[in-house]
């Protein structure tokens, strides 16, 4: 007995510490991950302050701090009217894909039908091809109808995201069916059932994949690219204008870019929680 | 789940038909819809709006700065015309696609700024109007030459395609010779005497790189294709009697034995000393020598003033003419573009030409040196105290010897056909494998010659 309980003691402890040292491996893992996340970030910043003569200076400490280069880039690009314009264009194309997946994932979800299936893999494969296919039909199709040069022609051609419907759609299918018979019963309407019943109840994941596109749209960079030219209309494109044909102003780019991260970092500030949600509610259940 | 065998069925279908419906035919020809008339001068009431494309826009600051004024003086000097001067999609270095798409959507801009390796592509395929025949000859000669301050003879003619003219030259410079004088010293050499040759440029090189701290001896902005630097390359190639492509302009000469020798010569640069030659990219090796850290640098002569602020009271700054082979003297080549009236327009290709005109006249070419640092093609302007004198005397290491080297210009080397991208993407990847990995020049060169000519026009 004395024997066993001595083993399973001995047991114990040998598995709480494999489990620590797992444990702190795991730590170190994610510690190193989190620093080569960071690094490229805190260098941002750190040459956004270095006075502009010491901006190609590769120490890691700045010889002074400066506003200097945030002043230069000020005056190279209009920085709230980017900001102003990128988040237009972020919010456009995330409210426009979470419409059009809800209504979608409500169809599919809520009705079956012949050729039901087919259609929703229609809606998936087109998920699954590349950008490059449809990108000169859309630049046609958008230079036809004026829409080349506008923050329209970026959002239009970017209303739907079979992602996004994909991801709604798990959740109407597991969405209580009988509250659905229940509001048919009391006579709504399915357009005042999919708002009234359906949306309050899928809040939490409508608001994390709003998160999504929302970051998804704000970090988009060869579409924008395609369709707009000026240096002032989107983030983007103002950055790329600071590459010049006598090199480039890292001063002035990495003040700008600081700057234009900084809405981006604040959602991640203020809605951590969602965002993290937002990842995990990704995965196909 | 077992209808999800099938999606790779569907994603292959729907790859398979959207091509199909991008399908639109890329070649214009200028031989179709070109002009067979002089064009009529416009009312003086007539208003006339045009669109020009140019990749100065792209950039913030004083490019587009510079260019934007002068669309500003021309719509004062010229009521009746609106300019729409707007950027190209995509990146500044890719015009010519950004152009195409336009072309390929049926709403290209009316004037377009492409560069000299697009040439003969713009006069082919991307609708660039004969100005010859728009505007007569005389007209184009007249602009070229008359005056007090013609263009170089040698700037004059780099729009010709087959003795046309398509393209008015624009802005451009030529590749220049960036000395760091203290590291130079460091190393025991004598920044005022500059090497004029590439074995001296080696030897330079290699003991440059022995220096503490430095990033390299040297670094070619020929060799950085991927940034378009392969406009210098053809003056590597030149300088050493070869050619990158026949006087024809229809057989590729990579492998000729006096085009090897240029390629040898640069190989002998990298394998001077350890790091003599560093492999960077074209970004990085600028960032180096901004810093300080580099020794030498050959790129064009329109990053002077970048490198006059960066090195002003940390270290001292100096320039040289390119250099050669031996006793031959260097054939320097051009970097920059033209611009060409791509409009059907006969009222707009009437208001296109007046806006070429003002944009190369003595007067904007004062601009748009003493603002960016281009070389002015009116070369006579570093002697004319009205216009870029004052600025020449300034610059005294920099500006006069980048005009000099307008004697001695050949063009960049603009490849015909749709492919022409392509070729100079092969000779690109054939001169890093030479230089940087050390392969033997002749066998890599003649392999990559055989790709390239499959490439060209039949």
């Amino acid at each position: 007995m004395t024997t066993d309980t001595t083993t399973r003691t001995a047991t114990t402890t040998a598995s709480t510490r494999t489990r620590r040292l797992d444990a702190v491996g795991g730590h170190l893992v994610l510690g190193a991950i989190t620093v080569f996340s960071l690094v490229p970030i805190v260098w941002m910043y750190v040459t956004a302050l270095r006075p502009r003569d010491d901006v190609l200076g590769q120490s890691v400490l700045p010889t002074g701090i400066s506003l200097d280069n945030l002043r230069a880039a000020a005056d190279l690009l209009p920085l709230g009217g980017l900001i102003g314009n990128t988040a237009f264009m972020a919010v456009g194309v995330a409210a426009c894909q979470l419409f059009t997946a809800l209504l979608a994932a409500y169809a599919f979800g809520r009705w079956h039908f012949r050729g039901e299936r087919v259609l929703f893999l229609i809606f998936v494969a087109t998920w699954l091809v590349p950008f490059q296919v449809t990108m000169l039909p859309n630049y046609i199709l958008l230079s036809n109808l004026g829409w080349l040069n506008t923050l329209t022609g970026v959002i239009v051609p970017q209303i739907t995201a079979p992602f996004a419907v994909l991801l709604l759609r798990q959740h109407m299918r597991s969405f209580p069916r009988e509250l659905l018979d229940a509001a048919r019963m009391d006579g709504r309407s399915h357009w005042n059932t999919l708002w009234t019943v359906v949306v309050p109840s899928l809040r939490g994941p409508l608001a994390a994949l709003a998160i999504l596109l929302f970051v998804t749209a704000w970090n988009e960079y060869f579409w924008p690219l395609l369709v707009l030219s000026d240096p002032a209309s989107v983030v983007q494109i103002g950055l790329r204008s600071l590459i010049t044909e006598a090199g480039t102003d890292y001063g002035a780019m990495m003040a700008a870019a600081g700057a234009l991260c900084l809405p981006i970092l604040a959602v991640y500030l203020l809605l951590q929680r969602q965002v993290v949600n937002a990842f995990v509610r990704s995965g196909l259940k | 789940m077992k209808y999800f065998r099938v999606l790779p069925l569907l994603a292959v279908a729907l790859a398979a038909a959207l091509p199909g419906c991008a399908t639109i035919p890329t070649t214009t020809g200028a031989g179709t819809d070109a002009a067979t008339a002089i064009i009529p001068e416009l009312a003086p009431d007539q208003q006339v709006s045009i669109r020009w494309e140019s990749y100065n826009l792209a950039s913030a600051g004083i490019f587009g700065d510079t260019t934007r004024g002068l669309v500003a003086e021309f719509e004062r000097l010229h009521p009746n015309i609106h300019v729409d001067a707007v950027p190209p999609q995509g990146s500044a270095n890719e015009i010519a696609q950004s152009v195409q798409r336009q072309v390929i959507a049926g709403n290209p801009p009316d004037v377009g700024q492409l560069t000299f390796a697009d040439l003969r592509y713009t006069a082919s395929d991307l609708g660039a109007q004969p100005l010859d025949t728009l505007v007569g000859r005389d007209e184009v000669q007249k602009l070229l030459t008359d005056g007090p301050h013609p263009y170089a003879p040698r700037a004059a003619v780099l729009g010709d395609v087959d003795g046309t003219t398509y393209g008015i030259p624009y802005v451009f410079s030529t590749p220049m010779l960036f000395i760091n004088a203290d590291l130079f010293r460091k190393a025991g050499l004598d920044p005022a005497d500059p090497p004029q040759t590439w074995d001296e440029v080696a030897a330079a090189a290699a003991a440059i790189a022995k220096v503490p701290g430095t990033s390299g001896g040297a670094y070619l902005g020929c060799l950085d294709a991927a940034s378009g630097g392969d406009w210098c390359l053809t003056g590597i190639v030149r300088s050493a009697g070869g050619r990158l492509l026949s006087e024809d302009g229809k057989k590729i000469s990579w492998a000729d034995p006096a085009s090897v020798a240029a390629f040898d010569g640069m190989r002998r640069i990298a394998q001077a000393g350890p790091n003599a030659l560093p492999n960077l990219s074209g970004s990085d090796a600028q960032d180096a020598f901004l810093r300080g850290n580099l020794g030498m640098l050959l790129t064009s002569a329109a990053l002077q003033n970048a490198i006059l602020q960066s090195a002003a009271g940390k270290w001292q700054a100096a320039a040289a003419p390119m250099p050669g082979f031996g006793s031959t003297p260097a054939v320097p080549t051009n970097s920059g573009s033209a611009l060409f009236v791509l409009t059907r327009d006969p009222a707009k290709q009437r208001a296109a030409w007046e806006l070429i005109k003002f944009l190369t006249s003595a007067e904007s070419e004062t601009t748009i040196t003493s603002n960016i640092g281009y070389v002015p093609l009116r070369a006579s302007l570093i002697d004319d105290p009205a216009y870029l004198q004052s600025f020449a005397d300034e610059h005294p290491g920099f500006v006069r010897p980048n005009v000099a080297q307008l004697d001695r210009l050949e063009p960049w080397v603009s490849y015909p056909g749709p492919n022409y991208q392509q070729i100079r993407t092969l000779l690109s990847k054939a001169t890093e494998e030479i230089v940087f990995r050390g392969a033997d020049p002749q066998t890599t060169l003649s392999a990559a010659q055989t790709s390239a000519q499959a490439l060209m026009p039949k």
